[in-house]
């Protein structure tokens, strides 16, 4: 059947199966390949996409349930102009990347939290992020880059980046 | 070596981390080429065997699938490994040594169908008594996994007389130590996609690319130049991308050449758990003696690792524990035999750290034991005897600069007391210390050469380009931060390749913690060449003399009058037209080890990096539930390249030694791996973080650039280390088996009470 649904603000059809994975239909069907597929069982959080806001993992997550929702991936996060998100540069700054490849569902995690509470405690931080998992930074530097993320999203603050 | 710099030292963000954060990046299962299949590994499911009968045909009736390999179709030898004699075939052909050994290879048209399809191969096996435990594999009677035996390596270091001095000793101290198996559990599984030509190009997340292409090539029965190996971004691999990515290369090559379409394998975590290396469990004895001023005399060890099915990397592996085993300390005598064995079992091998995680936390443990017997304080022990410069180590090595122990143990000592740290009815509190050297770079594992390239274009800008990996360590960034210091350019004009076979020089494995030193004192060699070139070029156009002409900030400056400056694009420039080189390759070899092979006496590292760590602990005496309150990791780095990167490292490496310490054991039930995923199989989550404090000696290192040394492994070892000491001196309780889990503390603090 065709899936119908909102992507990175963009409304998009893919066929696939209703039983389909969601995170196939974004690297396959999309071409959307930041989504990344780590344990294939939602015990890693390397897939998070952001689902009406909320982050799901693409894995577990079927294509069925995205009809006619929205969808938020890491290609959707930096603006138009290739500006990056205050999350994104905040990543970076902190030194919160190393390998890369839980990062975008490390970002959309965060994003998920930032949303829904400006200026989250730490206790939040490891609580949005607890089904991410990363084995190469040893978390200290995510967290600060999620704190650093909240102050610089404060309304009012220098979103700039370096 | 270098007074003032501009550029080193400073927090620079990774140089390639934009597309990381964007979703850019391109790993290996991010290619996509027309007409690609997919393939999926049939594994024993048995831990020993023989190969009776594998029938392929209800694999070939699964819609979808295009084609099954078996042994008898891999044209070339059929083996891999590290060290000849290879032991380890691509595809069993005959005997199963372990459970997830690879028998089969099916490839179809969708991933989904090659796993249907490798469900469906008929493998018949008769099944032996596995030899699951050192023990059994050592018995005189036991089974011979691989016709050499069930030996697969051991060697001896002697430095002076341990028996005698032993009978000279106020206080002896003897033990057993235990340490499990450990999963890599990087996030990306190992994945590798080949596309087939008149030359084969294999993009791959690995970690050594000249080696995967060696391998890859002989199997395919075609010379190494009809391989090109592309290392995609890489998500982790501490080790574990070697031997899997060769495995997976080669058949994923091999599939392509018969299909004559490109082939995409990638590992689920299940595989990538029971099918690639793991770090190898350990036993070690250890008996050491000491003079009652606290003045350690002898140490002897015994070290056995069980190495699983394959050889691997076991060889070096048991090397660096046979000359990590006595620990930093400076002991006239001492007696060290480590050996490796086969068992049925995954087989184990390179994993950060490298063997030095597993004697370090033994060897630490005896020490505070010892300190404990003496009536000495923790750090004094380490002080008495922890090596200085111009002291002989275990190998007899003496270094006459950076060594920078002591330093760490007194950055240690001088931070204050953590505060809040007081027991209740519920709540125990302890500290732990522990101290750490890591030979840096390839060392007695082998001959250490890095090839590097840097050029400049005329608009000044710069691209590096070197066969050692980025594999989220950074090691492209302190590139980018060597050069850009050499050439006084800014850090963003720098590139660094992506590794390509066919683009780089062969720089030997990214392993043992030698980027910086080795490969970033290569960068180092290329790009002082390419400044002869612009300084020579500066000074004609300024008509003075080149020593007069310095680099920086973009510029040609007169070191005489800073006002009289050109942009060194413009230099760049006039030097291409005027036929200056600004390109150059340049190698790095260290000093060959020179050691006695009976003995393992005289050199056999380039340099050493030290450490000390401390570590408060809360114990809840009710839960076993262990909160660590305060981490403080220092470590003699010889000089900090990127801070941001180096933090990264000890943090990461930190949390690594947690696991081992705490959290991670691979479950064997008859020879099968029980938990291969990440809900049975506890990797840290951000909840279980670490606050590690990373502190910096820097003691330079002569060889190194700017004075620098790897340090990405060390941390794994003292950390290990640490959380056993800190646990234990909280508890009261001595525990000797790693790792230390909330439930075998509970169960301390309860045999505790009875006594």
């Amino acid at each position: 059947m065709v899936i119908r649904f909102t992507c990175n603000g963009r409304a998009v059809q893919v066929e696939a199966e209703p039983e389909a994975r969601v995170i196939d239909v974004l690297r396959d069907g999309l071409r959307l390949t930041g989504t990344k597929e780590g344990c294939g069982r939602g015990e890693c959080g390397a897939c998070t996409v952001l689902l009406d806001g909320k982050p799901v993992n693409a894995c577990l997550l079927l294509a069925g349930k995205i009809v006619d929702r929205d969808v938020v991936t890491i290609e959707g996060i930096a603006g138009e102009d290739g500006s990056l998100h205050p999350i994104q540069e905040a990543f970076l700054d902190t030194g919160a990347v190393q390998c890369g490849f839980c990062t975008p569902g490390m970002i959309l995690s965060a994003k998920a939290l930032l949303d829904e509470i400006d200026t989250p405690g730490v206790a939040e931080v490891e609580e949005a992020l607890a089904g991410n998992l990363c084995r190469c930074t040893g978390y200290g530097k995510v967290v600060d880059a999620v704190l650093a993320a909240s102050r610089r999203m404060a309304p009012g603050a220098d979103r700039g980046g370096e | 070596m270098v007074s003032s710099v501009s550029v080193i030292g400073k927090r620079i963000r990774k140089v390639d981390g934009r597309e990381m954060v964007t979703g850019e990046a391109k790993f290996s299962g991010d290619y996509i080429f027309p007409g690609m299949v997919y393939g999926t590994v049939k594994r024993a499911g048995v831990p020993a065997g023989r190969i009776k009968s594998i029938d392929v045909t209800p694999a070939n009736a699964v819609p979808g699938v295009v084609d099954v390999l078996v042994a008898a179709d891999i044209p070339g030898p059929n083996l891999i490994g590290i060290l000849p004699p290879l032991d380890q075939p691509v595809l069993a052909s005959d005997e199963i040594r372990y459970a997830g050994e690879s028998v089969a290879l099916v490839v179809a048209e969708s991933a989904e169908a090659a796993r249907r399809g490798a469900q469906a191969v008929a493998v018949e096996i008769e099944a032996y008594e596995p030899i699951l435990t050192v023990d059994a594999a050592l018995a005189p009677d036991a089974r011979k996994i691989h016709e050499t035996g069930n030996v697969t390596f051991s060697k001896k270091l002697r430095k002076g007389e341990v028996e005698s001095a032993f009978e000279r000793a106020d206080i002896l101290v003897e033990g057993d130590y235990e340490t499990s198996f450990q999963e890599h559990a990087y996030l990306e599984p190992e994945t590798v996609c080949a596309v087939p030509g008149r030359r084969f190009t294999l993009y791959a997340s690995c970690q050594s690319p000249f080696h995967i292409r060696g391998h890859v090539a002989a199997n395919l029965g075609v010379p190494a130049s009809s391989v090109k190996v592309i290392q995609a971004n890489t998500g982790g691999s501490f080790g574990g991308k070697d031997d899997v990515a060769t495995e997976i290369g080669a058949l994923a090559c091999i599939a392509a050449q018969r299909l004559n379409r490109p082939v995409m394998i990638a590992h689920e975590r299940k595989e990538s758990i029971v099918g690639s290396n793991l770090r190898h469990a350990a036993r070690i004895h250890i008996k050491t003696g000491a003079l009652k001023d606290g003045r350690i005399i002898a140490r002897e060890v015994r070290v056995l690792l069980d190495g699983g099915a394959y050889a691997s990397e076991s060889p070096f592996v048991t090397m660096k524990t046979l000359i990590h085993a006595a620990g930093p300390y400076n002991i006239e005598n001492v007696s060290v035999e480590s050996t490796s064995i086969y068992t049925n079992k995954t087989y184990c091998g390179a994993f950060r750290g490298f063997g030095v995680p597993q004697v370090t936390f033994a060897s630490e443990s005896q020490i505070d034991e010892l300190a404990e017997k003496l009536g000495l304080d923790p750090l004094e022990i380490r002080r008495i005897n922890g090596l200085r410069a111009g002291d002989p180590n275990a190998t007899g090595q003496i270094y006459e600069q950076s060594v920078g122990l002591l330093e760490t143990i007194e950055e240690i000592a001088k931070r204050p007391e953590p505060a809040g740290r007081k027991d209740d009815d519920r709540h125990v509190h302890g500290t732990g210390y522990a101290a750490v050297a890591q030979g840096i770079s390839n060392g007695a594992e082998g001959i250490d050469v890095t090839g590097a390239s840097v050029q400049m274009s005329q608009d000044g800008s710069v691209l590096v380009g070197i066969g050692l990996t980025e594999l989220g360590q950074g090691s492209r960034t302190v590139y980018a931060l060597i050069a850009a210091e050499v050439l006084g350019v800014d850090v963003d004009s720098v590139s660094v390749r992506s590794v390509d076979t066919d683009a780089v020089h062969d720089s030997g494995p990214t392993v043992a913690s030698r980027s910086t030193t080795v490969g970033g004192m290569a960068v180092h060699k290329a790009a002082s060449e390419v400044k002869k070139s612009l300084v020579s070029m500066a000074a004609l156009m300024m008509k003075t003399e080149g020593e007069n002409i310095e680099l920086r900030d973009g510029f040609a400056v007169l070191r005489t009058d800073e006002s009289a400056r050109i942009p060194i694009a413009s230099v760049a420039t006039a030097a291409y037209w005027t036929g200056f080189p600004l390109m150059n390759l340049a190698f790095s070899k260290a000093p060959e080890a020179n050691f006695d092979d009976e003995t393992h006496q005289g050199d056999v590292y380039i340099a050493y990096n030290y450490g000390t760590h401390r570590m408060d602990v809360r114990v809840d005496t009710l839960t076993g539930e262990v909160t660590v309150l305060n981490h403080l990791a220092a470590h003699d780095v010889g000089r900090v390249i990127n801070p941001l990167g180096l933090e990264g490292q000890v943090e990461g490496a930190s949390l690594m030694g947690f696991g081992l310490a705490h959290m991670e054991r691979i479950q064997y039930v008859d020879g099968i791996i029980q938990n291969a995923n990440f809900a049975d199989y506890a990797v840290p989550s951000i909840k279980d973080r670490l606050p590690t404090a990373t502190i910096t000696v820097e003691d330079p290192n002569p060889t190194g650039p700017f004075g620098a040394k790897g340090a990405g492994e060390p941390p794994v070892a003292a950390t290990a280390a640490v959380f056993a000491n800190a646990v234990a001196d909280a508890v009261g309780v001595r525990f000797t088996r790693l790792p230390i889990t909330r439930e075998d503390i509970l169960d301390a603090l309860k045999r505790g009470n009875h006594d």
